[in-house]
């Protein structure tokens, strides 16, 4: 009853924005918490952390974590020139209203819910969990209800939660595995098959969780919509016996005290519930890791007792702030973006051990980044956010390009390009086209005669790096484009943005 | 044979050193004068072998192919014939793979439990069954990732001709990382026709699309542009010494390397005189088992070729329907190209030092349903190992007479996956790390010490 009671309150505080005014105050104390908390470590490892980024690097930065593109020259441009000091700050809070920011968040949850191998016949399925989480992300939906949301949708009006589950055909053990990977950072599904060696988990916690999904079943569809249906009978058994398991939260007692409703309703009410302390957890350290290139704890879905975070007191009090703002994800990226931890270089004199965060990480582009980035130098891009969002994902140019690139994991951090993947980047389609100054849209209109090459330079460098060549640069590439003739002047910028495309500094989020 | 390419095969160079000789002035001309100094130097070091995956895609017919039941209603209108193994006796339409049944241990008691082809190809590929947090990766890139030399010129892993829509994820590298992708070799279709050149030659034509210079760029363009690309990336990497900088840096170094290597001069197969290509079947399969031999000839550590498109028409395994008539077709082919490789390879001394496994997805029905057809069967059936470190010549395992289930020694996809890797001479127990962070075996089952040599 007391629980129930909790979660009542917790359901009637909506409204992210009048949460958040109370915790105001408290945001620039999180941030030099932050910052206090990781200094702390470099001061016991005798460490320096590298010098703070500056704006180029920055801003490159936070638009591929936020919106997942890069900023276009102009965009480039003004924010350089701005001498404001909260330049920094209004251009997180512009990132984070946009709606590429929701379409962004929605790809990077996509991965995640759904298998990376997806081909025409889960297509369907994509779009659908697409669509409904850019939704969730565009209002800043409370990230506790949107779990919440997921875990008892019945399909009908709102078909994105349904095809999530049909995509996992509605087996409890792949929803189990799923559902507790994701929203509670727990690796119960190795416990499928046998006791997990190395931590707590046991087959009786896994098909405990899986029972919370043994009475969901799919009903007649409903002019195309998939209806999910959940009966009041339907059992797991213990593989191979049949044992049946009746429903058990991880990590607590089995109970004989029920929360009311299907139980699907019941685990959701658990999940949100303050008995659950692993959903705010599991969510800051996936935010953490977008971040900073790897979670507080890692791997980001074994918050067992026996993984302990990098920094015990940090992700704990990070926990507690995200609850109390109410489960807001923009708040989170927020502090954590206005921490000088987030806003230093990821160049270091020597090596620094990367769970110190003295460093920013090293990210590879994911290939929809690397495809998007190049994209819009050979097409008109889209007319609008909605068009760009299902014309992204359904582009069968984008979706070859992402297949052969072939990341098998679902860690975007984890994309390490391979010689295939290299070949096709240096010889493939989409790179000489970009490179090609009769299809390049970029190339083309540096042809224009009112350009110098200084100018046209410049265009290059921001349009892929994100910054200004330097005096170095600029003087030893002026001299390549004026070894070259005159009626080649085009290809010695073709070879230009080739060079750039296919450095490190255009393929890496740095 | 120019007189430089002479001097070059008479002289014994480490691979190193040939390369920087040969730089690109040989990308041209035939590899295959100084292939064999290769292949020496590939095999010099230990007892690992190299492999070769014939996937037969849609699920092969095990009735039709290696396990005959003759005397049973189920045989279907196929003969048996004698192999040159006494006892031993396969399909009539697998004529000159009969001849050549001293190299070829047939496992007739394979039983597994997936009987959809997204479901099975996941399972035979990776050894696992689909589904769960983990994303497994495909056997190839497992082999690949322990045979190959991380510094080498070569790619590790190439496939040809993979038919990838019963699921990618059962053809990629999974947890291991884009790095142990394999290369994919492309049959090449124009205009909608079939991949067939307009100028007349027979032969399908076989391509890796990212090793070839995109129109109009000349190597000089590609010198000019690296040079530039070279002085951008050591500034970036000046204070980033961190795994996906370096990562970056590596596979593009690597990827340098192979456009000036053999491995290029490898994929021409137009240097194959006619009466080589015919010999090998002039179809996708053919001439993937020919670029097999040269891949396996320069030191690829493991190559797949397969065997049966969706492309329409009836070209693959999946025969619901005139089941005998493509069985008999697809037979032609897998026959005619194996073979030409099991021969091409023991002339050059190869067969010993590489090991070849044979299967699909599942196998199917011994029932012949009313279209003449037979369906999804995963409960008794067929693969095939043949070549180095194996024991050839025999048949394990059996099948009841009506092929209905296992008679003895049944076999799980996890023991064929790890009877693999010990006859390439990788432990199956071989532990890599999954993103979970949690260990992982590279084949579950064991070795079949029976079908090893």
């Amino acid at each position: 009853m007391v629980l129930r009671l909790i979660i009542a309150t917790l359901l009637v505080l909506v409204g992210p924005s009048a949460v958040c005014a109370q915790v105001d105050d408290g945001r620039q104390a999180m941030v030099e918490r932050i910052d206090e908390l990781l200094a702390e470590q470099w001061q016991a490892a005798e460490v320096e952390p590298a010098e703070p980024v500056d704006d180029a690097a920055f801003l490159r930065r936070a638009y591929l974590d936020l919106v997942g593109t890069l900023p276009t020259v102009s965009q480039a441009r003004r924010f350089l020139a701005d001498a404001s000091p909260d330049k920094r700050e209004r251009l997180v809070e512009q990132l984070l209203a946009s709606p590429r920011h929701a379409q962004h968040l929605a790809t990077v949850w996509q991965h995640r819910m759904l298998s990376r191998g997806a081909d025409a016949e889960q297509m369907g399925a994509v779009l659908g969990v697409h669509r409904w989480l850019r939704r969730q992300f565009a209002r800043n939906q409370r990230f506790d209800n949107l779990v919440a949301d997921l875990l008892v949708s019945t399909g009908g009006g709102e078909q994105g939660p349904a095809l999530f589950y049909t995509a996992l055909e509605l087996k409890p053990e792949e929803l189990a595995t799923k559902t507790a990977q994701l929203f509670l950072g727990l690796q119960i599904g190795c416990a499928q098959c046998h006791d997990h060696p190395f931590d707590h988990w046991t087959q009786d916690d896994f098909w405990g969780y899986a029972a919370f999904f043994a009475r969901l079943r799919s009903g007649p569809a409903m002019a195309g919509a998939v209806q999910l249906i959940d009966e009041s009978e339907g059992e797991v058994r213990l593989p191979d016996t049949e044992t049946i398991v009746p429903p058990k939260y991880p990590g607590t007692p089995r109970s004989e005290e029920t929360l009311g409703g299907s139980r699907r309703r019941q685990l959701a009410i658990w999940t949100v519930s303050q008995q659950n302390p692993y959903l705010a957890r599991a969510t800051v350290n996936w935010a953490w890791k977008h971040l900073f290139g790897r979670g507080l704890v890692e791997p980001v879905d074994d918050l067992s007792a026996n993984n302990p975070p990098s920094h015990p007191q940090l992700f704990a009090e990070l926990g507690e702030y995200f609850i109390e703002c109410g489960f807001d994800l923009r708040e989170l990226f927020r502090v954590l973006m206005r921490t000088q931890a987030y806003q230093l270089s990821s160049r270091t004199p020597y090596d620094v051990a990367p769970e110190l965060f003295a460093a920013m990480a090293v990210k590879p582009l994911t290939p929809e980044q690397i495809y998007d980035a190049l994209a819009w130098m050979l097409d008109a891009p889209p007319a609008t956010d909605e068009s760009a969002a299902v014309g992204g994902l359904a582009d069968p140019r984008r979706q070859q390009f992402v297949a052969q690139l072939g990341s098998g994991s679902q860690d975007a951090a984890q994309f390490e390009l391979g010689v295939p993947q290299a070949l096709l980047l240096m010889n493939g389609e989409l790179i000489a086209a970009a490179c090609d100054p009769n299809r390049s849209r970029l190339l083309e209109s540096l042809a224009a005669p009112l350009f110098d090459d200084d100018e046209r330079l410049e265009i290059l460098y921001l349009a892929t790096l994100t910054r200004l060549p330097s005096e170095q640069e600029r003087d030893s590439t002026r001299a390549f484009i004026e070894e070259s003739d005159d009626g080649n002047r085009a290809a010695a910028l073709a070879d230009v943005l080739w060079a750039l495309l296919n450095n490190g500094e255009f393929l890496l989020n740095h | 044979m120019s007189r430089r390419r002479k001097k070059l095969a008479g002289r014994t160079l480490d691979r190193r050193t040939l390369l920087r000789y040969t730089g690109l002035s040989l990308l041209g001309a035939s590899g295959s004068g100084w292939f064999p100094a290769w292949a020496g130097a590939a095999h010099r070091q230990s007892e690992r072998r190299q492999c070769v995956l014939l996937w037969m895609n849609g699920g092969p017919s095990q009735i039709d192919t290696f396990d005959m039941k003759p005397d049973h209603a189920n045989g279907g209108q196929f003969n048996e014939i004698e192999t040159s193994v006494a006892g031993l006796r396969i399909s009539e339409h697998l004529p000159q793979l009969a001849r050549r049944a001293e190299h070829l241990a047939i496992v007739r008691s394979l039983s597994t439990k997936e009987g959809d082809h997204r479901r099975g190809t996941f399972l035979m590929r990776t050894g696992q069954p689909p589904g769960g947090p983990i994303t497994y990766p495909a056997i190839g890139s497992s082999l690949s990732k322990e045979l190959g030399d991380a510094d080498s010129d070569l790619p590790a892993y190439v496939t040809i001709a993979p038919f990838d829509q019963f699921g990618r994820d059962a053809y990629g590298p999974g947890f291991l990382g884009p790095a142990h992708a394999p290369l994919v070799v492309a049959a090449r279709a124009q205009n909608g026709e079939d991949e067939q050149p307009a100028d007349g030659s027979p032969y399908a034509r076989l391509g890796v699309d990212a090793l070839e210079l995109p129109a109009g760029i000349s190597l000089e363009t590609v010198s000019r542009r690296r040079d530039l690309w070279r002085g951008l990336q050591d500034e970036f990497l000046a204070g980033r010494q961190v795994p996906a900088a370096l990562a970056h840096d590596t596979a593009y170094r690597r990827a340098e390397r192979m456009l000036r290597s053999p491995a290029r001069a490898a994929f021409e197969l137009s240097e194959e005189p006619d009466a080589v290509r015919e010999r090998y079947g002039a179809g996708r399969f053919g001439q993937g088992c020919l670029l097999a031999r040269r891949l396996i000839e320069i030191g690829v550590p493991c190559v797949e070729v397969t065997l049966g498109d969706f492309e329409g028409g009836d070209t693959h395994w999946d025969t619901h329907a005139n089941n005998f008539d493509v069985v008999r077709r697809l037979c032609g082919e897998l026959d005619a190209g194996w073979s030409a490789l099991l021969d091409d390879l023991a002339d050059r001394g190869l067969l010993q030092t590489t090991t070849f496994l044979w299967m699909g997805e599942f196998g199917r029905t011994p029932r012949i349903n009313g279209n003449a057809g037979r369906d999804h069967f995963p409960a008794a059936w067929t693969c095939v190992f043949a070549g180095g470190g194996i024991r050839g010549g025999q048949a394990y395992g059996s099948t009841s007479d009506d092929g209905m289930e296992v008679a003895s020694d049944r076999v799980e996809v996890g023991d064929v996956l790890a009877t693999l890797c010990r006859a390439t001479g990788i432990d199956p127990g071989t532990e890599n790390h999954a993103q979970l962070g949690r260990p992982i075996r590279i084949a579950e089952g064991n070795p079949i010490d029976a079908l090893l040599a």
